[in-house]
């Protein structure tokens, strides 16, 4: 019995020795933070609805078909023309976040990517081109969609039917 | 009588001379015992290797590996190896993922349990998650039924604030680290 007890003693002590067996390691790890802005595009309540993009940084924007006098899709405003030419225009949201940075707000430029010589073109009455950019607003708020009025002059002598299409860069700068 | 025996001293000495003479021109040989013990003793060792799907560790292979993610934010590029899982106002967090591995030698043991803490306390803005287990200053357990000698992979999750530095958020421009110890435990 006493050999018994002893060699049950020798077993659960190699069990708790094997138990306490351990290896450690270390794990630097190291990281550099940037500060960085992002800027989506979204769907303004009181403009045309996206039609691809909305909550992204590349959307399109359809303004459909517009006309001097006729009438215009919803969301579409039209000033009074004048003798040689019609304005449409509709919002989009312009979403700008910003992360790890001190900049309390932001400026927002767009251009044109190609030239457009028939129409002129206008972010919040900033007029653009495909060679100079316009100052939508100099002090966006970030974090919340700020409407961006974006407006396209035509002129009486478009033929009817003729598409409009090209690509407005937009520019966030944190200030 | 006397000369038989005079005889037989001669060839007695003759003898001696003919087998002696061989033996002598033999090297000297000597012979020994050593009496060899070995104490076989068990043991677990733990290292760091890289995981295909992660950043390159330096140091792999070795149990004091380093882990570079790089140039993270919220919104730009990231190094190779790294992604970001989630973005919000609050914070955002990028992954990589590495490797551990458990060699043990005379155990009876099949399986072992990976703790992990922080080392110090952490940088401004920062907090890292394994295998989605917040890591702390006390020893908070990975994994409880690892396998032996095989390259296991963890997800290392850094979360950072999206404050500006000096407001809760990181110093940014400039490298932060982090030593996280972990422990290997045979159950």
């Amino acid at each position: 019995m006493k050999k018994l007890l002893v060699i049950f003693a020798a077993a659960v002590m190699m069990t708790s020795l094997a138990a306490a067996q351990t290896a450690t390691g270390t794990l630097t790890v190291s990281a550099t933070v940037n500060g960085t802005i992002s800027l989506v595009f979204n769907s303004d309540a009181a403009g045309v609805a996206l039609s691809s993009g909305a909550g992204t940084n590349a959307a399109s924007l359809d303004f459909g078909t517009v006309s001097a006098f006729g009438t215009l899709p919803a969301g579409v405003s039209r000033p009074a023309p004048t003798a040689t030419n019609f304005t449409v225009s509709t919002p989009v949201d312009v979403l700008v976040n910003k992360a790890n940075t001190a900049s309390t707000n932001y400026t927002l430029t767009t251009q044109l990517s190609s030239a457009d010589a028939a129409n002129t073109w206008a972010a919040n009455g900033a007029a653009f081109t495909n060679t100079t950019a316009g100052t939508a607003t100099a002090t966006g708020t970030y974090g919340s969609n700020v409407p961006v009025t974006l407006a396209i002059t035509i002129p009486f002598t478009t033929a009817s039917g003729t598409t409009i299409s090209n690509v407005v860069n937009f520019t966030a700068s944190a200030n | 009588m006397k000369k038989h025996s005079v005889q037989i001293r001669i060839m007695l000495a003759a003898a001696a001379l003919f087998f002696g003479l061989p033996l002598l021109a033999q090297n000297p040989t000597a012979t020994g015992v050593i009496n060899a013990r070995l104490t076989h003793k068990n043991g677990i060792a733990l290292v760091f290797d890289t995981d295909p799907s992660g950043v390159t560790l330096g140091a792999a292979g070795t149990s004091a590996a380093t882990l570079n993610f790089g140039t993270i934010s919220a919104f730009g590029p990231l190094a190779p190896g790294v992604t970001r899982t989630s973005v919000t106002a609050a914070n955002y967090t990028v992954r990589t993922v590495f490797d551990v591995q458990v060699i043990q030698g005379g155990l009876n043991s099949n399986t072992y349990t990976l703790s992990a803490q922080l080392a110090s306390a952490l940088p401004t803005g920062f907090s890292f998650k394994i295998d989605g287990v917040t890591l702390a200053n006390g020893a908070s357990n990975i994994q409880t039924n690892a396998a032996y000698n095989v390259d296991v992979p963890h997800n290392l999750d850094l979360t950072v604030s999206t404050a500006a530095p000096g407001a809760g958020g990181p110093a940014v421009g400039t490298p932060l680290s982090t030593v996280i110890n972990f422990q290997a435990s045979a159950n």
